[in-house]
């Protein structure tokens, strides 16, 4: 049976009975639905008073330049930033001389989200994550859709002063297995997502960020020693669109992805699919093709929705058709597990066996109606399912140290 | 009177009466609707007492220097008649100062709020801002938020990112939230920039300044921030608003700034004003190359990174760059 046709719904009066109470039940649900997809500016997972002004924390990965001037060796924009100015980010600045970061500790977000919310459907599926931001992003993607706080100073949002300690601490008392650093772009508070994920690995908490993979290559495998799984947004497959919708570029982020594919961490791949600027079929089977040759079939890839925001509030909604067609392009390019995203109750939400196309997950919104892998293999052929399906197999992860470059007498000569 | 003109002079006439009567009505176009000449003019003020010393000492001796700079410019009778040419006394006026690394002396930033006072503005409508308290206050300046005497405080003074227009403006690349003093609590700006090299853009002027009017100036400062930097002040909120720059020139930098480097400190000893934003910026950048150049320093476009945005800001109409269209009047 040709996969795709799990899309399509041939009902039985039984399947109309069990529908009609499925709609029932989602239009209870629906206004939860909408509160945990807007909801994330605010720390309700977390009480302390409001920061006022910034902490300031040395920063990890940069270099000094004449005149007191420094370079940021983070991310790939490599910001040359003089006294008193800060980087593209907002949130690192320099103090005569001295690179510092203006977010260590300083959540303007805590909320307890479940996994799939990241979304991850391959780790850890029903599980929640103890999910925080703070200000700041290093790029600028006109639709963001958490913009009050991406595109924000730290000063100029509401925060409060959590210290890695205390937040490992809420984590346990809240019963999460994971933290997530989301919303917002975790890269800009690499200090402190990788002091908090080493004291969270300490204490038996698994560690998932999910970025737009905008890092580079040096903290970006320092980091994979602590986190225990990754989900990077791939925006676009051009570097026109990188560079005219995200301030950005294409090529740092598919760099990225290898290392990640080379350490070898547990990585979802999420395309927000906008009419028009995103969404043509070579595009998107181009993207797929390089996911599977570069990363592997096994790579899960969500296609979501979306919705008018920010800077582009002049093109409609994604049509679900278009997210199935994304699907089924990906699907077709070799990629074994590719999800519809941002729309309530698809088929293309769930998760079926690539081998045998058995259903074993089924998801409505953020919640798990069933979960039928077993030991991470699928019940009906046996066929393993990738992914992380436990905290021991979390936090077992070690990243693969990368391949030793040839010794220097067999390097090419340049000349 | 009957009038003998085709359909197209028509239109052709009534197209300049209207383009002139947009040009007089707009701050910016108060000189020239007052002198009728088609330059711009920058006053330049100094005095060797403003170069050794404290400025906050010679607050007298500012307001005379910009009393007469003002004069100058308008060609007033006598210095309340000057101010009168730009402000009134039913205006809300903002004083855009800078203090983020070398400051705006808090002096000259009073010494233009005597200025407005004696021109019958009262002093509960001037407002002395820049974006934060804390920078404000580490640069000298006293916080008044009561609703008496002088207002002093930054755009985040009320609550923690309250003080931004909560919705997104778009103007040309840039997409910001506005700082509400430009956007509701002001109807007339008076930038006060510090006369200092920026390593990126070249020089940190008046049009650089209204960085601060926005909540993310750190997205736009690729490409010698050109032409974001235009982008901001082409905003109605500025752009309509911003009638005249004072820009402190009474201790400068010429290189590795706009962060205070003694090493590179300038004793200028004056104040450079103009109603023209871009022609300010026009003679203050190229007084700032003459010293770079004496100082056998490269030029900014050496160093990758010239003004282009003041050339940007010509081209946009919003005033002179071409220093030979500019008539240098020495205070």
């Amino acid at each position: 049976m040709d996969r795709l046709d799990n899309l399509f719904f041939k009902p039985t009066r039984r399947d109309i009975l069990r529908f009609g109470t499925a709609c029932g039940a989602a239009a209870a649900i629906c206004p939860l639905y909408d509160a945990f997809a807007q909801d994330v500016a605010g720390t309700g997972a977390l009480e302390g008073p409001e920061l006022r002004g910034v902490i300031r924390h040395e920063a990890m990965f940069w270099e000094r330049l004449e005149d007191k001037k420094v370079k940021c060796v983070l991310c790939p924009r490599e910001c040359e930033v003089a006294d008193v100015e800060r980087g593209y980010c907002g949130v690192r600045e320099n103090q005569g001389g001295e690179y510092q970061t203006l977010v260590y500790g300083a959540l303007c977000s805590a909320n307890v989200d479940p996994i799939e919310k990241k979304p991850l459907f391959h780790y850890q599926p029903g599980t929640t994550a103890f999910s925080i931001a703070t200000a700041g992003c290093n790029i600028e993607c006109k639709f963001c859709q958490n913009w009050q706080i991406s595109q924000f100073r730290p000063e100029q949002v509401k925060s409060v002063e959590i210290t890695p300690e205390r937040l490992v601490g809420a984590c346990r008392a809240r019963g999460s297995p994971t933290i997530a650093y989301t919303y917002s772009e975790p890269v800009i508070f690499y200090e402190y997502m990788h002091d908090v994920a080493a004291l969270a690995r300490e204490n038996g908490i698994g560690s998932v960020m999910i970025s737009n993979g905008y890092i580079q290559e040096k903290p970006l495998r320092q980091l994979c020693r602590q986190l225990t799984g990754v989900k990077v947004d791939l925006k676009a497959f051009t570097e026109k669109f990188y560079s005219d919708v995200c301030a950005g570029k294409l090529k740092p982020v598919l760099d990225a992805l290898e290392v990640f594919k080379d350490t070898g961490i547990w990585l979802e791949l999420v395309v927000l699919i906008i009419p028009t600027l995103n969404d043509s079929e070579k595009e998107v089977e181009d993207m797929s093709k390089w996911v599977v040759s570069h990363l592997g079939p096994d790579v899960p890839m969500h296609f979501t929705r979306f919705h008018p925001t920010y800077r582009v509030t002049n093109l409609p909604r994604t049509p679900v058709s278009t997210l199935e067609r994304c699907r089924e392009i990906a699907m077709n390019a070799g990629v074994h597990y590719a999800y519809a995203g941002n729309v309530r109750m698809h088929p293309g939400e769930n998760t079926y066996c690539h081998s045998c196309q058995n259903e074993l997950i089924r998801r409505m919104g953020f919640r798990i109606q069933f979960n039928r892998i077993e030991n991470g293999a699928c019940p009906k052929c046996g066929t393993k399912i990738p992914g992380v399906w436990s905290q021991g197999e979390a936090l077992a992860f070690k990243p693969r140290e990368k391949a030793a470059g040839p010794p220097p007498e067999a390097q090419p000569n340049p000349s | 009177m009957s009038c003998k003109c085709t359909r197209r002079e028509f239109l052709a006439r009534a197209t300049a009466t209207a383009a002139g009567a947009a040009i007089y009505a707009s701050p910016a176009g108060t000189l020239l609707a007052q002198t009728g000449q088609p330059s711009s003019r920058v006053a330049i003020g100094r005095d060797d007492a403003l170069t050794s010393g404290r400025v906050g000492d010679q607050r007298e001796l500012l307001c005379r220097l910009l009393d007469a700079s003002m004069q100058k410019l308008t060609n007033a009778s006598d210095p309340t008649a000057a101010w009168r040419t730009l402000f009134g006394p039913e205006d809300r006026i903002g004083i855009k100062v800078n203090t983020l690394g070398l400051s705006t002396q808090p002096a000259v930033a009073e010494a233009i709020a005597v200025g407005l006072t004696k021109a019958g503005i009262p002093a509960e409508n001037i407002l002395i801002w820049d974006r934060f308290d804390v920078e404000m206050a580490s640069a000298g300046y006293k916080i008044n938020k009561s609703t008496r005497g002088v207002q002093c405080r930054g755009t985040d003074a009320e609550q923690i990112g309250a003080g931004y227009e909560s919705r997104i403006e778009g103007s040309g690349q840039i997409g910001s939230c506005f700082s509400q003093i430009v956007a509701r609590e002001t109807e007339k700006l008076i930038c006060v920039p510090v006369l200092k090299d920026h390593n990126l853009a070249g020089v940190s002027l008046g049009m650089k300044n209204f960085y601060g009017a926005i909540h993310n100036p750190n997205k736009y400062h690729d490409h010698n921030c050109d032409p974001y930097i235009v982008d901001v002040v082409s905003h109605r909120y500025i752009r309509d608003k911003w009638c005249l720059t004072v820009c402190d020139a009474t201790g400068a930098q010429v290189h590795a700034g706009p962060g205070r480097h003694p090493g590179f400190a300038w004793p200028f000893g004056g104040l450079i004003v103009s109603t023209d934003v871009v022609a300010a910026d026009a003679v203050a950048a190229s007084l700032l190359e003459e010293e770079r150049q004496a100082r056998g320093l490269k030029a900014l476009a050496e160093e990758g990174r010239p003004t282009k945005h003041i050339t940007t800001a010509a081209t946009r109409g919003l005033g002179v760059a071409d220093l030979n269209r500019i008539e240098r009047i020495e205070v």
